[in-house]
């Protein structure tokens, strides 16, 4: 593929983490994904799946390799220029929701474009609130949600920005079947209104499946 | 939008109402605060009062006082030159009811000019001036003491008065000192009608003058025209030195407590921020997910802490101000005058200045590590190493403590002892800090123990996470703040009781007519046989002169040669007094003795660089007489029997006219009867109980204590604030240590048995370390502060200490109890 169509390029990317008892997590992964591509990353716990979504997010810094990732090189960057990095061009949807507790949904979408200094912030916030069905509990806190409804919000904050890339780390974990399935079908049609670049980490086979590539880590090498 | 502007935005939707999570922090700030801008306005307000009345205080603009004698006539006349003159003359005295009730008083005779400044006001709401010559304005204590009520009989020498009232305020009352019994005023011709005032009587003139120019100008033209003549000078801007010098040794003392209460509120402080903002690791690290730099993270958290900084520090403020008269009320006696309800703004921004400092100097290192925080924490959770604040964060905490420092060292009058105090308390957290984080690698070294809460208990010390550092910082601190309580008051109470010798004289007289000693000595042994009578002669004068020195030209008195201010007790002697023992020289010969010789205190003879051989010079009557010193004596003080720091040879002073002073030694009971025995006899001899005089001296001391520790209460509870703080913190991870245990299998019993173990284990260590810190501190306070002896009772410091130790146990595992009377079901869910 062209380089200018990749969202994501890694080249041997190696993590390891532990001061006094260090433990290689990744062990050398070669990645790229393709702008607008959709990628299932499946793997046993342990596998590293986490740790390289970590690492590809810019939550984590690699010990080793490259990273380029929406036309960034990671590698170069210190916490706050990845913090920088990561505004408007990555989203990123957790298992934990982890919604700010002592802000509204309204503010919690609101949040990254604020960061981002866009001025329209709210506005967009409560219009992606409304993509996800959430337009009634616009000045509702976190504690105040169901967990599929937190979730959405979570989706409605990652994807409110427009980011080029969006990363989803188990994000049905803490939901019942049901519900997970609706917040993945919200979450794929919601990418798809986007054009962003999905990449999942999961457990779920039929999950994966929905995906356009599924790549299987073990003991933190791709193993398929 | 500007940077902080989002700060604040996001700041605002975090920052709870009631300040959940920060009621630490505002408690801390609150105390700290509080007690600077209390200490800082009751120090103004009395000083301002003193000099703002200071005229009114001194009577005058200028006073000049003399012994045993009236001004001469050109004496008389070149204070009238200067201005109005008032004539006031003093001396102890006793009143005699009617009913042969006495007891001593300060008689004051004034004239028709007095008062030349303020108001002197009866009860009944009249301002009067001197009374009529039959009559006599009585102080309140005076008047309840003798039960008298206006219109009754009051005999003083031999001259019958009638209470003419009830004196409400004295305006010169302050400048007079402490005196030996409660006023009764009488005009100068009452006076005369007493007889009191002999050759050789005890008595004070004071002129004080209503002075037309300069009161310094006026003063030094009378010392350098009398140089000899023995007067002392006073002039309305030092209307009241020794009240003057006490609240400026309490407001030291007091600053400082103020400046440890708020030192030991900013531990507080940092505790209460690295909890909050703990509290809000996910928060932080989903920020920086979103893409929030570690400034714009600081700069949010920042402004939620000096909004609630700013609440804090106000609350405090508007506390102290209102605190003032209340001290004033409270402790009303100590103080030389009461204190209303002001705003001084100085002490105010002063303490609103170290409060910000402080907040700020303690925020830092949480705040800059909360800056920190990696995104990836929110994967990670706890066990992330990179929390701490780094070199910005000390950074920081120094660019904010170190103007404290310079604040605190620059409004003291006694820099280098405020540097040490802040030495001190610096060395005593940086002490208590590495012992915390010395138990806690140490703890991680030590055999695992075999049984499994033991286990739990040690591991809880050096774990991932573990508080034990800030812990043991906060438990120290409280009980350092415990013993240095339980030490000053102690010490103090000890040396009240001190203060009592085990055999003191039952009474003393002054004013014995030296012809008539026979006769007292017989009228003492009729109403008392048996009791031990010792009399010496006594005049009173000052020193003019030592060495080569004049004390005139003296810009300050040495260090140690209190002798020089004022007036003193002269007496003669042919052999050494009792109470005494020669330390170099020798005594006289009796031949000797009729030369010009003197003995003086070797305290004395050092603090003024005195040998023997050298001349010493008194002024007695208006005359100078110059001796040469023969011997230095050691001065045992605590026998409360006549001690003089100057005692002369018969040659010295012998002619000079004066009376006798006696102590007469007996069962107390007899008192009474020794009294009414004497009084008729010698109407103008004075008696008075000792047992009275000493029970003043102890209640103004006592009240002083009380004030004291009232003081140094105030950061005890900023330690007991910080200890509960710390205590609450750390509760979270035993929260979750006590449910998980239950859900496995363990009794309540045996959770609290792990907790207890591991509180016990802390307060042992801590608490021998804080014995030393607090002892340490103590000592300071109370022999270079207040200047007493070191006498504390170890007993009761102990169990100050033990008490203190086990009652933090005890709050640490309370803490748990909610948390165990929970189904573990319930509990699971809560956590």
């Amino acid at each position: 593929m062209a380089a200018r169509d990749m969202a994501i390029r890694a080249a041997d990317v190696r993590l390891t983490l532990g001061g006094a008892a260090p433990v290689e997590i990744l062990k050398g992964i070669d990645l790229q994904v393709a702008d607008g591509e959709s990628l299932a990353l499946l793997g046993a716990s342990g596998s590293g799946k986490s740790s390289l979504m970590a690492v590809l997010s810019g939550l984590e810094r690699a010990t080793s390799g490259r990273v380029e990732v929406a036309g960034a090189d990671f590698g170069a960057l210190d916490e706050d220029g990845l913090a920088v990095a990561r505004r408007g061009r990555i989203g990123i949807v957790l298992q934990a929701f982890h919604l700010l507790p002592t802000m509204t949904a309204r503010e919690n979408v609101a949040v990254p474009m604020e960061l981002a200094g866009e001025g329209d912030a709210f506005a967009r916030a409560e219009a992606e609130l409304a993509a996800v069905g959430l337009s009634h509990r616009l000045h509702h806190y976190p504690a105040q949600l169901s967990g599929g409804e937190q979730q959405r919000v979570a989706i409605a904050r990652a994807l409110g920005p427009r980011p080029r890339i969006v990363f989803a780390d188990e994000p049905t974990g803490n939901l019942d079947a049901a519900t997970g399935e609706q917040v993945m079908d919200l979450l794929f049609d919601r990418r798809a209104a986007t054009g962003a670049t999905l990449v999942v980490i999961t457990h779920d086979h039929a999950l994966a499946r929905r995906c356009d590539r599924v790549i299987t880590l073990a003991d933190g090498r791709i193993a398929a | 939008m500007s940077g902080w502007s989002l700060a604040w935005r996001l700041a605002r939707r975090e920052l709870s109402a009631r300040f959940r999570g920060l009621r630490l922090l505002l408690l801390c700030l609150f105390l700290g605060v509080g007690a600077l801008a209390a200490i800082g306005g009751l120090g103004d307000a009395i000083g301002g009062e003193l000099a703002s009345r200071g005229r009114v205080l001194l009577g005058g603009d200028v006073e000049l006082s003399v012994s045993q004698r009236l001004a001469d006539p050109p004496e008389l006349a070149a204070m009238r030159a200067a201005g109005r003159v008032s004539e006031t003359v003093r001396m102890q005295s006793m009143a005699v009811t009617a009913a042969g009730a006495t007891a001593p008083v300060q008689l004051k005779a004034v004239d028709g000019g007095y008062p030349l400044y303020g108001r002197l006001t009866l009860a009944d709401g009249r301002a009067v001036r001197a009374p009529a010559t039959d009559m006599v304005w009585v102080a309140r204590a005076l008047a309840e003491r003798l039960s008298l009520r206006v219109g009754d009989p009051l005999r003083f020498g031999t001259a019958r008065f009638r209470v003419g009232g009830v004196i409400a305020d004295e305006p010169d009352r302050l400048g007079e000192g402490f005196t030996l019994g409660p006023v009764a005023i009488v005009s100068r011709a009452g006076l005369d009608r007493t007889g009191l005032v002999q050759p050789g009587s005890l008595f004070e003139t004071k002129y004080r003058l209503a002075a037309a120019g300069d009161p310094a100008r006026v003063v030094a033209r009378f010392e350098r025209r009398f140089p000899t003549a023995g007067w002392e000078t006073r002039t309305r801007d030092r209307a009241s030195p020794g009240a003057s010098r006490f609240v400026a040794r309490m407001g030291e003392f007091l600053t400082l407590v103020g400046l440890a209460a708020l030192v030991i509120a900013g531990i507080g402080v940092g505790n209460g921020v690295g909890s909050y903002l703990e509290a809000r690791r996910g928060s932080i690290a989903m920020l920086k997910v979103l893409g929030a730099t570690s400034g714009v993270v600081a700069r949010v958290y920042l402004l939620q802490l000096l909004a609630v900084t700013g609440v804090g520090i106000l609350l405090g403020l508007a506390a102290g101000i209102v605190a003032v008269p209340l001290v004033g009320l409270a402790v009303g006696a100590v103080l030389p005058v009461a204190p209303g309800l002001t705003v001084a703004p100085a002490p105010l921004l002063l303490a609103a200045a170290y409060g910000l400092l402080i907040a700020l100097g303690f925020c830092a290192p949480p705040l800059v590590a909360a800056g920190r925080l990696p995104a990836a924490a929110l994967l990670r959770g706890a066990l992330d190493a990179r929390t701490g604040g780094g070199w910005r964060g000390v950074a920081w905490s120094t660019a904010a403590g170190a103007p404290v420092a310079v604040l605190a060292l620059l409004t003291t009058g006694r820099p280098a002892f405020a540097a040490a105090f802040l030495g001190g308390t610096a060395a005593a957290l940086a002490i208590l800090a590495a012992i915390g984080a010395a138990i806690r690698a140490g703890t991680a070294h030590l055999p695992r123990p075999r049984r499994p809460l033991a286990r739990l208990a040690l591991a809880a010390l050096h774990r991932p996470g573990s508080r034990t550092v800030s812990l043991v910082v906060a438990l120290g601190l409280g009980l350092t703040m415990f013993v240095l309580l339980a030490s000053i008051r102690t010490s103090i109470d000890a040396n009240i009781r001190r203060s009592v010798p085990e055999r003191a004289p039952a009474l003393f007289a002054l004013d014995v007519p030296p012809e008539r000693e026979g006769e007292f000595r017989r009228t003492v042994a009729a109403a008392a046989p048996g009791a031990t009578v010792a009399t010496v002669p006594l005049m009173r004068g000052t020193i003019t002169g030592y060495g080569t020195t004049r004390v005139a030209d003296l810009a300050t008195i040495p260090e140690g040669a209190w002798v020089l201010r004022g007036e003193r007790g002269l007496t003669f002697a042919a052999a050494p007094p009792s109470g005494s023992t020669l330390t170099a020289g020798r005594w006289w010969t009796a031949a000797e003795g009729r030369g010009a010789l003197v003995s003086i205190d070797e305290r004395l003879a050092g603090a003024l660089g005195l040998r023997i051989g050298d001349p010493l010079t008194v002024s007695v009557l208006g005359l100078e007489r110059t001796a040469r010193i023969s011997s230095f004596r050691r001065i045992a003080w605590d026998t409360l029997g006549f001690n003089f720091v100057m005692v002369f040879s018969p040659g010295a002073l012998g002619d000079v006219p004066h009376n006798l002073a006696a102590t007469i030694d007996m069962p107390a009971a007899r008192s009474a009867a020794v009294t009414r025995a004497l009084l008729p006899r010698f109407p103008s001899t004075s008696v008075v109980e000792v047992g009275g005089v000493l029970r003043q001296v102890q209640d103004v001391v006592g009240q002083m204590a009380t004030a004291i520790g009232v003081a140094a209460g105030i950061a005890v509870l900023a330690g007991t604030a910080v200890l509960l703080g710390a205590i609450a913190a750390a509760r979270a991870a035993r929260t979750y240590d006590a449910v998980m245990l239950k859900v496995l299998g363990a009794t309540r019993r045996q959770v609290l048995a792990t907790q207890a173990m591991e509180y016990a284990a802390l307060a042992a260590i801590v608490g021998a370390v804080a014995l030393i810190l607090g002892a340490g501190g103590g000592w300071f306070v109370v022999t270079r502060v207040f200047g007493f002896d070191w006498l504390p009772d170890w007993g009761v410091v102990l169990a100050t200490l033990v008490g203190g130790a086990a009652a933090t146990v005890a709050i640490g595992v309370a803490g748990t109890l909610p948390v165990l009377r929970a189904k573990p079901a319930a509990a699971l869910r809560a956590l």
